[in-house]
């Protein structure tokens, strides 16, 4: 025991940088993978996380009839632990610069920030006593609103009989209710006065009221039964609090539930990646360690240690490195998305779940354990060195291939020659070694892929079926609404339908836009079969396929209002908006049947024009009456996957970096002996050198194009796949240029060449070939950690 | 009792270490050469026994199947009264650890740890507290004038100092065998003076050493010489001693003419 501990410790300390090396690996496998799992709970439902930041409500109750009356008694109801009750009034939101009103409650909040759902400020500050006409705007609500701090707006009451000017001081997450404009009202939190002046006398304000049960389980109606006896609820006396309505966490959660699959598939995707990346880069670098050790476990065993000991011993070490990695990485992962880090783009909710501890712990258990099978074989098979290697250092076995015979015949340099017999002849770790790059390179160059395939979402957004960029609504604007978008684009009159399945079990969008043929078609981009050219042709998206089990060119029939339409399927369209639950035809389908369109426009804009400054010429000539939208595009959203893909690729060029510096210190462990017998033969120190070289360099190259060779086939058809299964249809991928492969492989190999001419240079440095003559085949100093 | 007591040799109960027809065989290239054939040698309690014989003859490869190194393939070692051929590799090991140790031509220190390791490392290995490990570590760098060096990585000693710290290292659990293999086989003149002077220092203080060497003067300092010839013993005598005369005057006297 005594023995193992000794060597144990001595061994880390002479080979501290391959030990660092081991640790870092793991704990960067670690943290990805916590980060990704995070980051795919976070995408998919950003509700559990807010919720729990936010400390949020067990139950949102609604009450009406609330001035004069008291709240407290509430405390006293069974299954009450603790609530907070805040006035609130309805009331209409009109902007600056727009004439869209939008539905609003101002909720009256105190300085302080509350104990039970506790909005999370993430721009600007909460209520503060110096401005009193500051407001505090719920972040959906804001997004979709357009406003910012600093942007000033007008609230006006229900009757319109009192007007506020406000200021916006802040915007914050909230979970006692949906997002907007899927969830309506529009929540601004505002200091008591402002309630009062909205509505002085009282009559629509509300109180709202957060409970903190004494159990989550408790089902809501019995609340709000308790609520009712207490206040002898009678619908003619007007004397109680009316319980208006209520809100329980799950209905909140439903609704901020996430349509946006993709993001969670291609992050999943990510987290494939470190499970698939992990073991072969640990197994490459703990492989490396036992291998250049294997004359001194040879002695060790002529000193007495026992196979079984000599096994358990390399499992130990490297498991204990395994652990501190683990370690490291869960640590690591906790720094990168704590909140003093992660700051979400102004407006937005925080994109990270949380990840209960049992998940970390098991991520964490699952790399060490990783780690220990990885381990298992080399150290198994140190267990069955002989001892007598430590005597006889027996030359690395291999013989002069035919390939290289021929390669000297036809006068190829000798270095060349001589320099690629390992990657020729010593078939096994030549292959591991390859295996090691490719495999980070197929991952790097599916990474990469992902990346140029979002930012062919934001520069060609036609290409995902985004051809539109705004939708247009008259508002208030009496004129001729296309002549206007005339200056901007060109309009095509559109109305969208929220239509249920046949089967009862969801729902879909069918789009009326433009005419089915002519000049007032709309330029649909079907990536496959043709656009519809007649009245009762249609073109559907994935999700809407996959949902009716139809393929391009089947029939089907569908329930627009009371209408059964029914229509062929000309084409697939891709549809980011709606999860591919989308079925367009031209308005003209409809006409047919009797069912007027609702007036809005879809515009397409004039080459050049961007869709900011078209909205803002748009709403400048119809002074601010025109309701003007951008379409909304995925790349947004998609941008933490960016961040994920940049995080991905310094990881696994990590990890690509271990396997070749243990690839190259091995080979030169191999042939430092022969320096001196080359020498001899008549080949130049430059020549030599390349010799020690040549076979490693030979192996990068193999491994570093394979691997991307592989990596842009497989690239687009994985991130077709992924369209495919979240909806949005396949063909959104978009493949490298031949300028960034190019790139990436040139920085591949000239990181690996100059790493491994570095190793080979302190080498010759530190070796004196005709010393490597008299003695024999021996390891030197360990060559990466020597100081 | 065994053809040892026909062929007068010391009887079992004093041999430590004793073999009958020892063969030890390769496989090269589908065909099978024997190293070893039919081997009988012993080593008594504290002798000073040495191997010789050209290269190729199978020295090196009885040494390693004597200290466990390699599977005898046929016949019996018996090592201090007790049948070892028939050991497994750890229950090898184990024995090592107590009762033989080794040196080797190329000094075959550990890289990783420092002097002071190597040599500490048998007696931790063996059981002992690091106390005990260490002081015995001082005491032998002490006896081989290396006490300097305890904390320097064997890669920066010369060739002889890499050695004394291997005697070290094989003594370091008072072994009942030293097994050396060509000791001084990579070592100038003066440090093989200096390396035979400590083994015979080692030998008279009663330690049992079997020493394989091609220097016939190394071989003659051991007590007898085992010549070995194609795998078989050819000659097993000891060395004779031959009083040298204690000068007198009269020598002196002599030559002065």
């Amino acid at each position: 025991m005594r023995g193992t501990l000794r060597w144990t410790r001595a061994d880390l300390r002479a080979r501290r940088g391959q030990a660092l090396l081991t640790i870092a690996v793991v704990a960067g496998v670690v943290a990805a993978l916590v980060l990704s799992t995070m980051l795919l709970e976070g995408a998919v439902n950003p509700w559990k996380g807010l919720f729990a930041r936010t400390r949020g409500a067990d139950l949102v109750v609604y009450l009406s009839n609330a001035p004069g009356k008291e709240t407290s008694e509430l405390g006293t109801l069974r299954y009450v632990r603790t609530l907070d009750a805040y006035p609130a009034a309805p009331a209409t939101l009109e902007q600056a610069r727009g004439s869209v009103k939008s539905p609003v409650q101002l909720t009256a909040m105190p300085l302080t920030l509350p104990s039970i759902s506790t909005p999370l400020v993430v721009s600007g500050t909460w209520l503060r006593k110096s401005a009193a006409s500051g407001v505090v705007v719920e972040a959906s609500f804001a997004a979709a609103t357009h406003l910012r701090v600093g942007s000033l707006l007008k609230v006006e009451n229900l009757d319109g009989t009192a007007q506020v000017g406000l200021t916006v001081i802040g915007i914050a997450d909230t979970t006692d209710q949906g997002f907007y404009p899927q969830w309506t009202p529009g929540l601004i939190w505002a200091q008591a006065p402002v309630i009062t002046k909205i509505e002085p006398k009282g009559g629509a304000q509300e109180e709202v009221v957060d409970f903190r049960l004494t159990s989550p389980t408790i089902a809501p109606t019995v609340i709000v039964d308790e609520i009712d006896n207490l206040y002898n609820f009678s619908p003619d006396s007007g004397n109680g609090l009316v319980v208006q309505r209520f809100y329980t966490p799950q209905q909140v959660e439903n609704s901020m539930a996430s349509n946006d699959r993709l993001i969670g598939l291609l992050l999943g995707l990510f987290g494939v990646i470190a499970l698939v990346a992990a073991p072969c880069a640990i197994a490459n670098v703990t492989a490396g360690r036992v291998l250049m050790q294997r004359q001194d476990i040879a002695m060790l065993k002529a000193l007495g240690f026992t196979p079984g000991q000599v096994v358990r011993m390399l499992l130990a070490e490297q498991t204990g490195l395994g652990i501190a990695g683990a370690l490291c990485g869960v640590v690591l992962a906790r720094v990168m998305t704590s909140p003093e880090f992660v700051r979400p783009p102004d407006g937005t909710s925080v994109g990270l779940g949380t990840l209960p501890g049992s998940w970390v712990a098991l991520i964490a258990v699952g790399t060490v354990a990783t780690v220990a099978i990885a381990t298992a074989i080399p150290a198994w098979w140190a267990g069955l060195v002989s001892p007598v290697a430590a005597v006889q250092a027996s030359p690395p076995r291999g013989h002069l291939s035919r390939i290289a015979r021929l390669g000297l015949l036809v006068h190829l340099p000798a270095a060349l020659v001589l320099g690629a017999r390992d990657s020729l002849t010593r078939r096994l770790p030549a292959l591991l070694t390859v295996f090691g790059l490719a495999i980070p390179m197929v991952m790097i160059t599916i990474a990469l892929s992902c990346w140029s395939t979002i930012d062919g979402f934001s520069q060609d957004p036609a290409r995902i079926g985004l051809v539109s960029a705004l939708t247009v609504t008259p508002g208030s604007y009496t004129g001729s609404v296309p002549q206007l978008i005339r200056n901007v684009g060109t309009a095509y009159a559109s109305s969208e339908y929220d239509t249920t399945l046949p089967s009862g079990s969801g729902t879909f969008t069918a789009l009326a836009i433009g005419s089915s043929s002519g000049p007032r078609r709309f330029p649909f981009q079907v990536v496959s079969g043709q656009p519809y050219s007649r009245r009762g042709e249609a073109v559907a998206g994935q999700g809407f396929l996959d949902l009716m089990h139809l393929s391009v060119g089947g029939y089907t029939q569908v329930q627009i209002g009371s209408l059964l339409i029914t229509v062929h399927i000309t084409g697939r369209i891709l549809d980011p908006d709606n999860n591919g639950d989308v079925l367009a035809f031209g308005q003209d389908t409809l006409q047919d049947q009797g069912v007027s369109p609702v007036p809005g426009y879809s515009v397409i804009l004039k080459r050049g024009e961007s869709p900011a400054a078209a909205q803002a010429e748009l709403l400048r000539l119809s002074n601010n009456d025109l309701d003007v939208t951008l379409v909304p595009n995925p790349a947004s959203s998609l941008g933490i996957v960016r961040v994920v893909v940049a995080v991905s690729v310094v990881i696994l060029a990590v990890i690509g970096l271990a396997s070749l510096l243990t690839a190259t210190a091995i080979g030169l462990r191999d042939h430092r002996h022969e320096t001196g017998v080359l020498a001899a033969m008549g080949l130049t120190p430059r020549q030599v050198m390349a010799t020690l070289v040549v076979n490693t360099t030979i192996l990068t190259f193999i491994g570093v194009s394979s691997g991307t060779v592989v990596g842009l086939v497989l690239a687009p058809r994985l991130i077709n796949l992924q369209g495919q299964a979240s909806g949005l249809g396949s063909g959104i991928a978009v493949g490298l240029s031949v300028v960034t492969v190019i790139s990436v492989l040139f920085v591949a190999l000239g990181i690996a060449t100059a790493a491994a001419l570095g190793m080979a240079r302190r080498t010759m440095l530190m070796s004196d070939p005709a010393a490597q003559l008299r003695s024999p085949a021996r390891p030197g100093p360990n060559i990466i950690t020597t100081r | 009792m065994s053809r040892s007591a026909l062929k007068g040799l010391p009887s079992d109960s004093k041999a430590l270490l004793h073999t009958v027809g020892l063969v030890k065989m390769y496989q090269a290239d589908g065909v099978s050469v024997e190293a070893v054939r039919g081997v009988d040698i012993d080593v008594g309690i504290g002798e000073f026994v040495a191997i010789m014989g050209p290269s190729g003859s199978g020295k090196s490869t009885l040494l390693h199947v004597l200290g466990g190194l390699e599977k005898a393939s046929r016949g019996e070692i018996w090592l201090r009264g007790q049948r070892v051929d028939k050991l497994s590799t750890a229950a090898w090991a184990l024995l090592r650890r107590r009762h033989v140790g080794f040196m080797f031509q190329f000094f075959n220190l550990l890289s990783n740890m420092t002097v002071a390791d190597n040599v500490e490392l048998p007696a931790l290995l063996a059981g002992a507290s690091p106390k005990q490990a260490r002081k015995r570590r001082e005491e032998l760098l002490a006896e081989l004038g290396l006490s300097d060096k305890a904390s320097a990585a064997p890669a920066r000693l010369s060739g002889g100092e890499q050695q004394r710290v291997a005697l070290a290292r094989a003594l370091a659990n008072e072994p009942s065998l030293l097994l050396a293999d060509e000791p001084t086989g990579n070592l100038d003149s003066s440090n093989t003076r200096d390396v035979l002077r400590l083994l015979q220092r080692t030998h008279a203080s009663g330690q049992a050493i079997l020493l394989v060497t091609h220097d016939a003067r190394v071989a003659s300092m051991a007590d007898r010489v085992i010549n070995l010839f194609d795998g078989m013993v050819a000659d097993d005598a000891p060395m004779l001693r031959i009083p040298r005369p204690v000068p007198s005057v009269r020598d002196v006297l002599e030559l002065h003419g």
